[in-house]
């Protein structure tokens, strides 16, 4: 809260109001004050603290071991990197109270920790029931260190992992729920195999096997979601970049390999300082994951198909940037545990990125000394071998992969973004230049294969940070790569970073920014005027200048809007009179009039939402081609082309003018997705292209997400109808069997009728409409995805070039043509993986419509296609 | 999740000074808030910039997005003062921004973003003496991005000024002067009259009792700054 400046509390000027009550202090009970301090343990140091904790907890008036396992279980949920600490001082507690040592009754006591112990299961039952998957990781995570301090016996702890390794023989389990049951069996045997290993009756390649079986059955989705891609390839093990749960296997291997000594390297075992533990220690009761609940609503479509949308989530891929010698490699015991500590942290504190920066700076004080590089000011220390890592570029490292997650990030990627500036702000002298390193990286990148969404969410982190930081980039190390292919991914890069740079800022802002060769205007980098509105009538030498100038006079002195219909009819028989044969005058007048509104709506906007607002009825004539109620695909492309045609200078505005088109229902999604194949892929809107495009895909996507949210709404309509009718029939039936012979006056209102209300009845029909929409615009989605890549009517011989091993490796002799290529790959390929739970929905519909007018194969280009739609729709 | 640290998207002590409803009715109408007040604006930045920016918090598969963007004007001038509106479809989205871009710089200024009770007719124009806000009525610093001009101001700044003086000077006052930004999808074929302009929910819900409701002005931003 830095930024509301200091010393802010608000001057009382109208009296006692002016208090937030929601801030005022509240009186803490002993137990939150003991809870509060499990949960602050270690603010100083956490060695120190924990007898003097361990002293305050067994000193507790009244003593309550509910209170205390629930301040355990906040600390291990919620500070994952406080667990080994944590684990050390539940350790304390199973010893005998030393101010009670003659006590006669401590045979038939447990210890105090034994049963806080008990009580904190009973939690991990309850997150079990409630399936919150990463309470349960780090609390096996808590359980496997007690395992190795002796307090829990290791059958029962092995069981526990196999009882999650269960879960990847399930048949039909979401990759979801198998990734995450797995990451709890893998982690907890990376901390617990110590002592699982020499157990008794346990056998730790169960385990091990178990997992390795799981991923590789999922190899074939894992080639859809690498960023770094090679068309030719389906290998899961890549450069650049490592899977989640093949990094965890990879890490565990070399702990089993090992006999688990590494273990004792890679995370802190604070309990070691205390002696062993020598009692009876727990044995954890075997437990069942319980299955996952889908709620159906049973809402289908008019054809039948189910409409709900099962989010399923894809393998990870990690993007690397570093080297081994800076940020550890995820695929070692150390690696991993690290990155997903850091992960944890990302994750948990997404509520505050303040903190969550804070922390992250902090973290090397929970890891084992060495591990990374003093700060600079801190007193030197001894290097450890193969250690001594960067934590800002560990850090950045992490950060980065979670945006570059594919499909997408856990959670928006502004979220990480501005994340990362918080950690700019905290020290800059290092995280800066771990920023520039990791620019740089991701840059050089562009040219081996990066992903054209992970690109995209480059420049989208560069512009946000840039606008951060005063856009201070050393731009004049990229001007050699001006020789590059204009279509070349960097060129690409650069366009797109200046272009969202200008967006947050305004061009000559940024044109300052770049050295001389970049601003020139064939140096192709930045656009050649500052964005703004191009009025085709603007000039008396062009052509309709006087038809428009009456459009725009009618417009700008608020004439009713059947009036400027009216007047638009006039001039379409005047221009019909004068026009040679082959002017379509329909299309000159759907453009004077749609670009004449745009005009008067072009200052801001708020200018553009009051101009189409006003004259919604004339939008809605023009765009049904004059028909009312009608449908007139070539009006619909008229609007769109001015539109595009009016903000040529500016693609943002293109994609909001787009957005409120669709929101007031003047054009729908399949529309637009129809007009970016045929006419988003020209500079002039001209049709044809079979390329596909990082604005194309802008466009696209706005559609899709409107045509998916409309659902959505729909959906949670019909939802709150029914739970409405429900709540209704339950009062009523409640209120009828409790006062019988109350007036029947009050009663008539809540009377429900068996059928459903006319509200319900309205709202399913809305959702038929919908979903009928929805399928559409896949469809047509997918429809222009065929004819840029392998119709049979359209052939195009480069989309089959461009897949092969041998002209990859030929890419530095690319020409525009094959980049574009290859980058149409590239969207077709996210929008498989991006679309693919609503795309399973229809899987039929739309196979049977596009697939039949793809080229027959043999065709790698074909088949790669197919190979494509296929893992997008959960077939392969 | 809320033992270990104070999530960013919790109600702050920002409020419409103004603003006739009790206390807890306010703090109702924020826990379903989809408007923002977004703070600390430079006068020279445009609805675009804020489009872009605060698109990233949208969720548009979730029915979100951008509804509308108001820009605060100064009374007499009719130009921009410093302050905006943000609404959006859901409260979500709005949360999003507490929680993200709240801090953060655009156009080169950290701005603020509080969750707002919502727009009411009036509230777009500053409520300082001079027109602006009240907070720039009392500020000793020379801010250029807020009307703090001198000899050494720079030429492009000038240049955007002249720009956006010229912007707004059509703006209007009364019913109808700001746009709804397009309501919820309707079934064509049922909508009883394609001129009436398109509503949400919210939007419905608070015709009714609009009158009954109190006047909620220009929030009073300027008390802590």
């Amino acid at each position: 809260m830095s930024y509301h400046g200091g010393g802010h509390r608000r001057r009382n000027y109208r009296g006692q109001d002016e208090y937030d009550d929601r801030r005022r202090e509240v009186y803490e009970t002993p137990e939150q004050k003991l809870r509060k301090s499990i949960i602050n343990l270690g603010e100083v140091d956490p060695v120190q603290e924990l007898p003097r904790l361990a002293q305050q907890i067994r000193t507790q008036e009244p003593l309550s071991v509910p209170a205390i396992s629930e301040g355990f279980r906040i600390g291990v949920t919620e500070q994952p990197y406080k667990i080994p600490y944590y684990a050390a001082l539940l350790r304390l507690l199973h010893d005998p109270s030393p101010d009670a040592p003659e006590s006669n009754d401590a045979d038939n006591t447990p210890s105090l920790g034994k049963q806080v112990l008990e009580d904190y299961w009973k939690g991990f039952q309850a997150f079990l029931d409630k399936l919150a998957w990463r309470e349960i990781r780090l609390c096996i995570h808590f359980f496997a260190h007690l395992t190795v301090a002796k307090l829990i016996t290791p059958q029962s702890l092995f069981e526990l992992l196999k009882s999650f390794t269960a879960v990847l023989e399930e048949f039909g389990a979401s990759h979801g729920r198998a990734m995450k049951a797995a990451l709890c069996a893998a982690e907890g045997l990376m901390m617990a195999g110590p002592v699982i290993k020499p157990a008794p009756g346990t056998d730790v390649s169960e385990i091990i096997n178990s997992i390795s079986m799981y991923t590789e059955s999922v190899s074939s989705s894992k080639t859809l979601v690498q960023p770094i891609v090679s068309l030719f390839s389906d290998k899961s093990i890549i450069e650049h970049a490592d899977e989640l749960l093949d990094s965890a296997l990879a890490a565990l291997r070399a702990l089993n390999d090992g006999d688990f000594v590494q273990t004792a390297d890679s995370f802190p075992q604070p309990y070691f300082d205390y002696p062993e533990y020598a009692e009876t220690p727990f044995d954890l009761p075997s437990v069942l994951v319980p299955p996952e609940v889908i709620e159906l609503d049973g809402l289908t479509t008019d054809t039948g198909e189910d409409a709900q949308v099962k989010k399923e989530e894809w393998p990870q891929y990690y993007t690397r940037i570093f080297d081994n010698d800076v940020t550890p490699d995820p695929a070692s015991p150390v690696g991993y545990a690290i990155r997903s500590g850091i992960l944890d942290i990302i994750d948990i504190f997404e509520v505050n990125r303040k903190e969550c920066a804070r922390l992250l700076l902090e973290y090397p004080k929970w890891l084992l000394a060495g591990t990374f590089k003093p700060r600079p000011g801190a007193p030197p220390q001894e290097p450890v071998p193969g250690k001594d890592w960067q934590l800002e570029s560990t850090i950045m490292e992490a950060t980065l992969g979670s945006i570059f997650l594919l499909p997408e990030s856990n959670y928006k990627s502004i979220y990480y973004i501005t994340l990362i500036t918080e950690l700019c702000k905290l020290s800059p002298s290092s995280v800066g230049p771990a920023v520039g390193k990791s620019i740089r990286k991701l840059y050089s990148l562009l040219a081996d294969g990066l992903d054209v969404e992970v690109a995209h969410r480059v420049a989208d982190w560069f512009s946000v940070h840039m606008s951060n930081f005063n856009f201070q980039w050393v731009w004049k190390e990229w001007i050699p790569d001006l020789s590059l292919s204009v279509k070349h991914p960097r060129r690409a890069f650069m366009r797109r970073a200046v272009e969202f740079e200008i967006r947050l800022s305004y061009y000559d802002r940024i044109l300052k920014t770049l050295p001389e060769p970049m601003q020139a205007p064939d140096a192709l980098v930045m656009p050649e005027e500052a964005p703004g509105p191009d009025f085709e009538y603007d000039d008396p030498a062009k052509p309709h200048y006087e038809s428009a100038r009456s459009v725009l006079d009618l417009l700008r002195g608020r004439a009713k809007a059947d009036e400027v219909v009216a007047h638009l009819d006039t001039l379409r028989n005047t221009i019909s009179e004068t026009a040679d044969g082959d002017t379509n005058v329909d299309s000159v007048i759907r453009s004077i009039a749609v670009q004449s509104l745009l005009h008067i709506g072009s200052r801001s906007f708020s200018h553009f939402l009051n101009a189409i607002e006003r004259y919604l009825p004339v939008l809605r004539k023009i765009a049904s081609g004059g028909t009312a109620g009608g449908v007139n695909v070539d009006a619909r492309m008229d609007v769109l082309n001015a539109v595009f045609a009016f903000w040529k200078r500016s693609r943002h505005m293109v994609v909001i003018v787009f957005d409120k088109l669709m929101q007031y229902q003047i054009a729908d999604p399949t529309d637009v997705v129809a007009w970016t194949f045929a006419f988003g892929g020209g500079a002039d809107g001209s049709a044809g292209k079979s390329t596909f495009h990082a604005f194309q895909w802008d466009v696209l996507k706005g559609a899709l997400d409107k045509a998916n949210g409309r659902v959505m709404i729909a959906r949670r309509k019909v939802t709150a109808l029914r739970k409405e009718a429900d709540d209704n029939a339950a009062r009523a039936k409640a209120s009828d069997t409790a006062t019988m012979e109350v007036d029947s006056e009050a009663k008539t209102a809540d009377v429900i009728p068996s059928a459903e209300s006319p509200a319900v009845t309205t709202a399913l029909k809305a959702f038929t409409t919908l979903t009928r929409e929805q399928k559409a615009a896949l469809a047509r989605a997918m429809d222009g995805f065929v004819d840029c890549l392998v119709a049979e009517a359209r052939p195009n011989p480069l989309a089959r070039e461009v897949i092969t091993e041998k002209a990859w490796h030929n890419r530095a002799n690319w020409g525009e043509a094959e980049w574009e290529t290859w980058e149409t790959w590239g969207w077709y390929r996210h929008f498989g993986r991006m679309y693919s739970p609503y795309l399973r929905n229809y899987v039929n519909t739309i196979a049977e419509v596009s697939l039949s007018k793809v080229a027959p194969s043999p065709d790698p280009a074909v088949d790669l296609f197919k190979k494509t739609w296929n893992i997008a729709t959960g077939q392969e | 999740m809320a033992h270990v640290v104070t999530p960013l998207d919790q109600p702050s002590n920002y409020k419409d000074s103004q603003a006739r409803v009790d206390r807890q009715k306010q703090n109702e109408l924020l826990a379903r808030s989809t408007t923002l007040y977004i703070g600390n604006l430079s006068f020279y930045t445009t609805e675009e910039q804020i489009y872009e920016l605060f698109s990233k918090c949208t969720s548009p598969e979730e029915g979100g997005g951008i509804k509308r963007i108001i820009m605060g004007l100064d009374r007499n001038t009719r130009t921009p003062c410093g302050f905006c509106f943000v609404e959006y479809y859901t409260h979500a989205e709005a949360l999003a921004c507490l929680r993200y871009v709240s801090g953060t710089k655009l156009d080169e200024r950290i701005i603020r973003c509080d969750l707002d009770l919502g727009y009411r007719e009036g509230r777009q124009f500053g409520r300082g003496k001079s027109g602006g806000q009240v907070r720039d009525e009392h500020r000793q610093d020379y801010d250029p991005g807020r009307g703090g001009w001198g000899a050494q101001a720079q030429r492009l700044e000038i240049e955007r000024r002249r720009e956006v003086e010229e912007r707004y000077a059509d703006a209007q006052e009364g019913p109808g002067a700001v746009a709804g930004g397009g309501g919820d999808w309707k079934d064509a074929g049922t909508a009883d009259n394609p001129l009436k302009r398109a509503r949400s929910p919210e939007d419905e819900g608070d015709g009714g009792r609009a009158g009954a409701r109190a006047r909620m002005d220009d929030p009073d931003h300027d008390a802590r700054m």
